[in-house]
């Protein structure tokens, strides 16, 4: 399962701080709520330090939501990505997929 | 020559001595060191020193003793150099009266070389003892040659050049190179294990000396080669590393040997596995002649005799068509390292039972009366008995349409919006008319076809077709299967939901950016089959398709697991495979006369009657039309042959070949066009009798 906090720097920024597997299990909590939480927010920041696993579901939740969000107008960042995590984002080219700008 | 040896308890000793019994100076004599004096230590015995003292001839250089008498050299050089001044000033003196110092001086140096006239050494250079010699002349200076592994020193530095011009004014020396190589072996072991080599290259030393030359203006000096070999390589060293190297077995003993005695430098086969024997490969026996006539013969140009047709094998219900003959095994073999090598795999013939055809133990049987037809392709054999439909009157809509599991034959002719398909062969006694022929097989048609499409052979053509669709798929799928290979190793990836949702959430992934293109190339086989699903036999093709459609287009949600993925890879490998295989193409369209039709045939067209007018024919064999050819497209992979092509009335007429063929024509109208590979020409006037097919600058030309 995974566990997030979510940390306002002002009022239209947020990072979400994710622990633990980004994975199929995970997708509940943060369809339920994280997106909820995030609504307010117009920049949002992705904290993946203590995201040590993804597997492909957990990936296609990820992509599903910078889509959203895109959609939306809204900015996203994805900030410290272990580099296992990164390893398998490139095979993937996942920062292809959603814009390399995003990942810092 | 006098020369004297000289004994002394040190070398200077030696040599004074030496220089007193002569009675000469020491820069007249050569003096050559035939032992050195050894000190006395704590009393125990002592050798004099030996040197052996020549007076010279001439001028004459000796290197020999002056490694031990380094102090004297500077000394003795520069008397020589004195002297040689004084005889470059000679000459001058004996123009001019000599006053009577200068004429002692001159007697005092001619003494020396009483014995050899001047006139004959004058200019000249030569080898003796190990030394090298000269004497100037005013007007010609000797050359020396400088050959590999000597070296010349002149005044105590190496020359660099391979010849130089040597003068009395300078001291030269001379030595050769001595050469020691130890012996050098490698033991190799091939992939496969079956063969260790021992490679030896023995040692030796080269022991070099100076020959004696005689005098001479220009000489090249030259060395006198010792060559003693001296191979160190023992047994034991060759069986240490044959242990390292884990050799048990096939030793060749007697090799080893020879290779630890040899001079020469060899390779040595010292052990040998067992090679295996490959075995042999399932195969048919046919019980039956199986060999069709390719369809009627003709006897002129517009008549068939349609008994040859009558004389296509037929087998009885219950007959053994043929034995199938299992593998036999190959037998293993054994490397050097003593492991077991396997024989090449044996593949057994598979064999389909089609219609009428049963398969008990190792025999196929016929069930009921017909053709026997055999479609073999690799390992895989599909035999069928072809039925035989006679229809007595036409094809029309009376009778309806005709499908049928075997050959056709029909008394009438096929008119209008009819169709006919026929897994055999068809064959028709009068015409075809605005009618549809789908055969797999050959198909005749002895009242000519007009306005008609006709498709001979067409399975195979499919097949064909399939497998170039084919090839990218196989491509990406196998690129996709290694990259799942790889996220499954990646430390930062979990495989959890593979279990559970399988691999379509990855596949979404692949599909949106790295593998985008992966829908279109299935879907591109998917049209393939949708265009001519009639015709395939096999029904592996559309289910292919439904597998890939399933997985990569509709994104359903079924559960696709990687052995799933792995198995339609492994399927996909076997039906590419087997669409590049060869078929002997049984099928071909006969008929004397086509009108504004559409052939199609993977096998040979002939038009055997008048013409063919304003017709699309694509034959996969040879195109033959011995009447004429009036407008229309038509293509022969393996050649097309005409009597005459073009139309007066100027409508298009279009002959293609691929590159490696020819087309031959016996009279061209002006404004038909032909192209070979990809080069197209236009005859701008008629011609007779013109074959035309690409030369070496790929462009067409006509013989």
């Amino acid at each position: 399962m995974i566990a997030f906090s979510i940390k306002a720097i002002s009022e239209q920024e947020a990072v979400i701080c994710l622990d633990g597997d980004l994975d199929i299990d995970s997708t509940e909590v943060v369809e339920e709520n994280i997106l909820p939480e995030m609504e307010s927010y117009s920049q949002i920041t992705f904290d993946f330090s203590k995201v040590p696993f993804v597997d492909s579901s957990g990936m296609g939740l990820l992509l599903n939501i910078v889509h959203a969000l895109h959609d939306q107008h809204k900015s996203i960042k994805i900030i410290n990505v272990n580099e296992d995590v990164q390893i398998v984002f490139d095979l993937l080219q996942i920062p292809e997929i959603i814009g390399e700008d995003i990942f810092l | 020559m006098q020369s004297i040896i000289s004994k002394g308890k040190t070398l200077q000793e030696a040599i004074d001595t030496g220089l007193y019994l002569l009675n000469v100076s020491r820069d007249e004599v050569n003096i050559e060191v035939i032992q050195q004096e050894t000190k006395v230590f704590f009393g125990l015995k002592s050798k004099e020193a030996v040197v052996k003292m020549t007076k010279q001839l001439s001028h004459a250089f000796t290197p020999a003793y002056e490694k031990k008498a380094e102090g004297d050299v500077k000394e003795k050089t520069d008397a020589f150099q004195l002297l040689d001044q004084m005889i470059d000033v000679l000459p001058e003196i004996d123009r001019a009266p000599a006053d009577s110092l200068q004429d002692t001086w001159k007697a005092e140096l001619k003494k020396p070389l009483e014995q050899a006239p001047p006139n004959e050494l004058a200019g000249k250079v030569w080898v003796q003892n190990g030394r090298l010699f000269c004497q100037s002349s005013p007007n010609k200076y000797p050359v020396v040659t400088i050959p590999e592994h000597v070296k010349l020193f002149r005044n105590r530095e190496l020359v660099q050049e391979d010849t130089i011009i040597v003068s009395e004014q300078d001291f030269y020396e001379v030595t050769v190179a001595e050469e020691e190589r130890d012996t050098v072996w490698e033991v190799k072991m091939d992939h496969n294990k079956l063969k260790v080599e021992l490679y030896v290259k023995p040692g030796y030393r080269m022991t070099r000396s100076l020959v004696d030359i005689e005098p001479d203006s220009r000489i090249k000096l030259k060395v006198d080669e010792q060559k003693k070999v001296n191979n160190t390589l023992s047994y034991t060293d060759v069986m240490q590393v044959l242990e390292e190297r884990r050799v048990k077995h096939g030793f060749h003993q007697a090799e080893i040997v020879r290779a630890t005695e040899t001079e020469e430098s060899g390779l040595f086969t010292i052990a040998t596995g067992i090679e295996p024997i490959p075995g042999q490969d399932g195969w048919l026996d046919i019980q039956i002649d199986m060999d069709s006539k390719k369809g009627p013969r003709e006897i002129d140009h517009n008549r068939v005799d349609y008994r040859e047709i009558k004389s296509i094998p037929n087998v009885e219900s219950g007959q053994v068509i043929a034995v199938v003959h299992p593998p036999i095994p190959g037998q293993p073999g054994r490397t050097v390292t003593n492991e077991p090598l396997p024989a090449k795999q044996t593949h057994p013939i598979a064999v389909r039972a089609g219609k009428g055809i049963a398969i008990i133990e190792n025999k196929v049987i016929a069930t009921e009366p017909g053709r026997p037809h055999l479609e073999q392709r690799n390992h895989i054999a599909k035999f069928s008995i072809m039925s035989k439909l006679t229809h007595p009157g036409n094809v029309d809509l009376s009778s309806g349409n005709i499908r049928f599991k075997g050959d056709v034959e029909i008394m009438g002719e096929i008119s209008e919006r009819m169709k006919v398909e026929a897994e055999g062969d068809v064959m028709v006694h009068q015409s075809i008319n605005r009618a549809h022929v789908t055969s797999n097989g050959a198909v005749i048609a002895n009242g000519g076809i007009v306005a008609s499409d006709i498709s001979s052979g067409k399975n195979n053509m499919m097949i064909t077709e399939l497998g170039i669709a084919l090839e990218p798929i196989q491509f990406d799928l196998k690129r996709i299967n290694q990259l799942i290979n790889q996220l499954i190793l990646s430390p930062g990836f979990k495989a959890s939901d593979f279990s559970r949702s399988g691999l379509q959430p990855l596949l979404h992934i692949l599909l949106e950016k790295k593998f985008k293109h992966f829908p279109s190339l299935i879907k591109k086989y998917k049209e393939i089959i949708e265009q001519g699903e009639a015709y395939l036999i096999d029904p592996v093709w559309r289910e292919m398709d439904e597998k890939l459609s399933r997985i990569f287009l509709t994104l359903s949600n079924d559960i696709v697991s990687i052995e799933q993925l792995k198995g339609i890879l492994s399927q996909i490998d076997e039906m590419y495979e087997y669409s590049q295989l060869p078929v002997e193409p049984n099928s071909y369209i006969h008929t004397p006369n086509v009108l504004s039709s559409r052939l199609f045939c993977s096998g040979d067209v002939k038009i055997f009657g008048k013409s063919s007018v304003n017709t699309k024919i694509h034959a996969g064999g040879k195109l033959e039309i011995s009447g004429a050819l009036r407008g229309g497209e038509v293509f022969g992979r393996m050649g097309v042959k005409v009597k005459e092509a073009g139309a007066e009335s100027n409508t298009p007429t279009f002959i293609s070949v691929p590159a490696d063929q020819q087309i031959q024509i016996d009279y061209v109208l002006e404004g038909t066009t032909i192209k070979v590979g990809t080069r197209k020409y236009m005859f701008s006037e008629s011609r007779r009798y013109v074959t035309a097919s690409l030369n070496h600058q790929n462009q067409i030309s006509f013989v």
